[in-house]
């Protein structure tokens, strides 16, 4: 089997070893590949985090003494914050990626484009990039109002304390804020129901036996983590109406 | 669509028509009277152009060869769907009686920047070729049939060999995909090999080679839509993907290749 045209010439990158690993960030399917891997992984981030804040729910006294025992762990925190920061980049850099060399291969549009999927409605996976950009936004904004003031970074003008059940409140009663975190758990919650399950056909996972499953569980899995981030934004503020924040 | 209860049908067609790769082309519109629903799409076709030519009119140029759906030769987009409404169905398989009296058929050539178009609704299609002639066959003489059960092989990864087989290399998949994208025939012909015995020594190569050919070609990337399983008039299903998509993660990471 001649190979031909199709390999590149050995460079530098042969020299050093990394040749599978350009093609792993280079082609189609490798692309397709490392989003699914770091979609999924993403995705066991957002059960942890959705795990801590619903002890918004049980009470200052719980989230505090989770919010304060998580960021003792400072060693931790730094090795996870940097995981998932080039977790959220990888998974960006290829959103941009596949898009730019999508709309590439077809530059003449069709005059009429129709579905032969019966009953298919044009939903999720035709959004992804569009709704990946709106829960980025969110994603910045939340940081802004959350994790950027912890560190003592205040771009949005609140007063912050030191009673992270306190100022999570607090940003949540702002309407817009409010608003803004509801749609962007929404969003996001589309963005999953297509991501969670094309991630498994991505990886190769196509089994006869599991893809059911995993097609349910995939849209499970997004009114799960839609649901319970827009329940705390709807109503955490609600229950919690009469607390007043502690400064320690 | 409805099947037509009517004998014959008076339809208005537009039509891509473009007179070489690099002239700009349009939409026309034509007239035909009398159609027979007994027609085939081609015939149909066919009777416009001799009423072309009678006119002294250059008739539309359109992709055929069997008629009879193995040899994947035609391929047009039929008021927006790739070989048409039907499933499982090459344009030249498409029976008028699809459509009603009356009704307006908008007929464009595949779009993609893989597929340049050569003249009206003819597109090249060699992009295809060049995929197959970098991994798309076994290198050695495999010989004659073997004796029955002599290389035993699974029912089940022989049934999806056949049905990979299935795959005519039409292009609808790519003309189907918002992306352009080619998966669905690579995989056919990927798969097709990976499952049978005769495969197994080129296995990691033939994945390699025949994904990077696909990039070099400029076909998009999948979305999983699964618009190129449902326009397939093979058969060729989304799990193939699937199955290309371990082929060539297991060799790029796993193989000496």
């Amino acid at each position: 089997m001649e190979t031909g045209s199709a390999r590149p010439k050995a460079g530098l990158i042969d020299w050093i070893g990394l040749r599978w690993f350009f093609l792993l960030l280079s082609s189609s399917i490798g692309q397709k590949f490392v989003m699914g891997v770091t979609g999924l992984l993403l995705c066991g981030f957002l059960v942890a985090h959705l795990a801590g804040n619903l002890l918004l729910f049980a009470g200052a006294k719980w989230f505090n003494d989770y919010a304060h025992k998580l960021h003792e762990q400072w060693e931790f925190l730094i090795v996870a914050e940097t995981g998932l920061f080039v977790l959220f980049l990888a998974h960006i850099y290829l959103a941009f990626a596949t898009t730019f060399g999508n709309a590439k291969a077809r530059e003449e549009q069709y005059a009429v484009k129709q579905t032969k999927i019966k009953g298919r409605v044009i939903g999720a996976n035709s959004w992804m990039f569009a709704s990946g950009a709106v829960v980025l936004g969110f994603v910045l904004l939340h940081l802004t109002d959350l994790r950027l003031a912890a560190d003592g970074i205040n771009l949005r003008g609140f007063k912050y304390t030191d009673d992270a059940f306190g100022n999570t409140l607090m940003v949540l009663k702002n309407p817009i804020s409010r608003a803004v975190y509801v749609i962007g758990s929404i969003v996001l919650g589309i963005h999953l129901s297509h991501g969670f399950a094309s991630a498994f056909q991505s990886l190769g996972l196509n089994h006869p036996k599991y893809m059911p499953l995993i097609k349910i569980g995939g849209k499970v899995f997004a009114v799960v983590i839609a649901v319970g981030f827009a329940s705390i934004a709807l109503f955490a503020p609600e229950i919690w109406r009469g607390y007043v924040p502690v400064s320690h | 669509m409805n099947h037509s209860t009517s004998k014959t049908l008076n339809l208005t067609l537009k039509i891509w028509r473009q007179t070489g790769p690099d002239q700009p082309g349009a939409l026309k519109t034509y007239t035909l009277t009398n159609i027979s629903t007994d027609m085939s799409f081609l015939e149909m076709l066919d009777v416009l152009n001799e009423q072309l030519i009678a006119k002294g009119e250059e008739p539309v140029a359109f992709d055929h060869d069997c008629r009879e759906g193995i040899c994947g030769t035609c391929g047009v987009m039929i008021n927006g769907q790739a070989h048409g409404p039907d499933n499982a169905t090459t344009t030249c398989q498409l029976h008028m009686r699809k459509f009603n009296d009356g009704d307006t058929i908008l007929i464009e050539p595949w779009r993609a920047k893989a597929f340049p178009i050569v003249r009206d609704l003819v597109v090249n299609r060699s992009a295809f070729d060049r995929i197959i002639q970098s991994g798309g066959y076994v290198s050695v003489n495999t010989g004659g049939a073997p004796d029955a059960n002599a290389i035993p092989v699974p029912g089940h990864m022989q049934k999806d060999a056949m049905a990979a087989a299935a795959c005519i290399g039409c292009g609808a998949c790519v003309a189907s995909c918002k992306n352009a994208s080619a998966m669905l025939f690579v995989s056919a012909k990927v798969t097709h090999m990976a499952n049978l015995p005769q495969g197994q020594a080129e296995r990691s190569k033939r994945v390699l080679s025949m994904v990077a050919t696909m990039d070099a070609e400029q076909f998009g990337n999948c979305s999983n839509t699964a618009e190129c399983e449902a326009a397939c008039p093979a058969g060729i299903k989304l799990s193939n993907i699937a199955q290309m998509n371990r082929e060539y993660m297991k060799a790029l990471l796993f193989s000496c290749e």
